[in-house]
């Protein structure tokens, strides 16, 4: 079989989205740090922390992942990117839509409908992107339903949040106001970050450890089993029955815990016998995410998920998604700048090599101290110790500044 | 060296940039052809279908076998059939790997 090239992406496009999230990265910290107060208090549903929440999470998180996809989109599924001049167009949308809505939070929240429907219409002119794209693949596989599933995760979650916003202004479904809350936040994060990680994670562990000859067969059935999990959720939400959540949340840890086995059984077929160390931490993530799905199931069979709902969704965003794509950068980031500056010059000169690009051991430092910063602002939120909450934000903040720099740094090689 | 031999010999300067092994102790290039008329046919694989550096290293291995001035026309076809195996590296490569 003749294989398909010239899929790479003009490396702008990614570079765009993945600068700008450092600096939605940097401020959403930067916010949190001046919110010990509430965050102690457990008010989370305060101007302040939405802004900071959404700028972390649509800013940071998702702008990664968006300028991520416009790369790994085209190599993963050996399609080119469908149009990259709207590509450059979505990135300004999104991110004027995202800058707006976080400044409306904080300011004005009745007053995020306009910026929410223009990110909104950034985050549809990615989906639609990425529609056209993948429905040029030749052959889809478990991967593309991975990560489709992730896009019409992302799509409701976003759908949901604006519905959020008009029910705010108008009263409309007030009723149900609590469903729609917290099936925005199950799918902006076990539905859209945790299936994306997923499925890329299919592609980026055995290239990233060189593994061979594993069977891509229980794949299906973590798909099936996570992506049920999350359908019951969703159904428990509106109906208001907690026992079908317990139900769901423990379909969920099983997907997790399948997800985990799965990766376990690629990594044990590895050639590369020393991954390298930020590759390491991003795969430290996963038993940290099974560990709060398997907390988030316990809370809710003794009857306290309500009161830890807070501390786990936090803890799932940090320690799962976030240390996944700081640990995944690591490795991205230097592939980019390497195809930008040494692609063409392969083979006619001695170019360096991907580790040459950035201090790979660097990420031990930065990203245990991101780690010990995260765990510690946990404690201090479970315990209430405004002094501790402190300094594990000061360390996380001081982590993801290192962080950036570290990143920016590759630029100059 | 026969032509086969020199082909192979220049292709060592292409490295894989994240596991710097060249192209060919990692064992990616299957079949060298020369059919006539000048022209050098290369089959060649790569470690895994979703490899992002597929542009990169296939350019290279192209401009490696046109930088010999000894063929008119240099054709490089990227397999994935029969996929890639740790069995076709060289006991070196291997080596560097498993370290």
């Amino acid at each position: 079989m003749l294989a398909n090239t010239k899929n790479e992406t003009n490396i702008k496009l990614p570079f765009s989205f993945i600068l700008f999230s450092l600096l939605c990265l940097i401020g959403s910290m930067a916010l949190i740090l001046f919110q010990g107060e509430s965050i102690i208090n457990s008010q989370f549903r305060i101007p302040a922390i939405w802004s900071a929440a959404h700028l972390f999470i649509l800013g940071w998180a998702l702008m990664t992942a968006m300028g991520a996809m416009y790369q790994l989109v085209p190599v993963a599924f050996l399609t080119p990117i469908w149009n990259e001049r709207f590509g450059f167009i979505q990135f300004t949308v999104t991110a004027f839509g995202i800058l707006y809505f976080a400044h409306s939070l904080f300011h004005n929240p009745a007053g995020a409908m306009l910026p929410g429907l223009i990110t909104l219409t950034g985050i549809l002119m990615f989906l639609l992107q990425m529609y056209m794209t993948l429905r040029q693949q030749a052959k889809p596989n478990v991967l593309t339903l991975f990560v489709g599933t992730a896009l019409i995760s992302l799509l409701s979650a976003i759908l949901l949040g604006i519905l959020m916003v008009f029910s705010m202004k108008t009263g409309f479904i007030s009723g149900h106001y609590q469903a729609v809350f917290k099936s925005h936040i199950l799918l902006g994060t076990a539905g859209w970050f945790t299936l994306l990680i997923f499925g890329f994670s299919y592609k980026m562990v055995p290239m990233f450890s060189l593994s061979h000859g594993y069977s891509m067969k229980p794949a299906k059935y973590v798909f099936m089993v996570y992506a049920a999990g999350l359908a019951a959720a969703v159904i428990s939400f509106f109906t208001g029955n907690n026992s079908l959540l317990t139900i769901a949340l423990m379909i969920l840890s099983c997907g997790f815990a399948f997800f985990t086995c799965h990766m376990l059984q690629i990594l044990q077929k590895r050639v590369k016998k020393k991954l390298d160390y930020s590759f390491r931490f991003a795969l430290l993530a996963i038993p940290a995410g099974l560990t709060i799905h398997l907390g988030a199931f316990i809370s809710s069979l003794i009857g306290s998920f309500q009161n830890t709902v807070g501390y786990l969704v936090f803890a799932y965003l940090m320690l799962w998604v976030a240390l996944s794509i700081l640990g995944y950068l690591f490795k991205i980031v230097p592939f980019l700048w390497w195809t930008w500056k040494y692609s063409k010059e392969i083979g006619k000169r001695s170019v360096p090599s991907l580790k040459d690009m950035m201090n790979d051991k660097a990420s031990i430092p930065v990203l245990s101290a991101f780690i010990l910063g995260i765990l510690s602002v946990t404690v201090s939120i479970v315990c209430e110790q405004p002094a501790l909450f402190l300094s594990g934000q000061i360390v996380t903040a001081g982590a993801s500044i290192v962080f950036c720099y570290l990143i920016i740094t590759v630029l100059k090689q | 060296m026969n032509r086969k031999e020199v082909v192979l010999s220049n292709l060592k300067r292409v490295m894989d940039p994240e596991l710097n092994i060249n192209v060919v102790d990692l064992g990616l290039i299957y079949d060298i052809n020369f059919p006539g008329g000048g022209k050098a046919v290369i089959t060649m694989t790569l470690t895994t279908p979703g490899c992002p550096l597929h542009d990169s290293i296939v350019s290279g291995v192209k401009y490696c076998i046109e930088d010999l001035e000894l063929f008119s026309d240099v054709e490089v076809n990227l397999v994935w059939e029969p996929a890639w195996t740790p069995a076709r590296m060289t006991p070196e490569a291997n080596q560097l790997l498993r370290g």
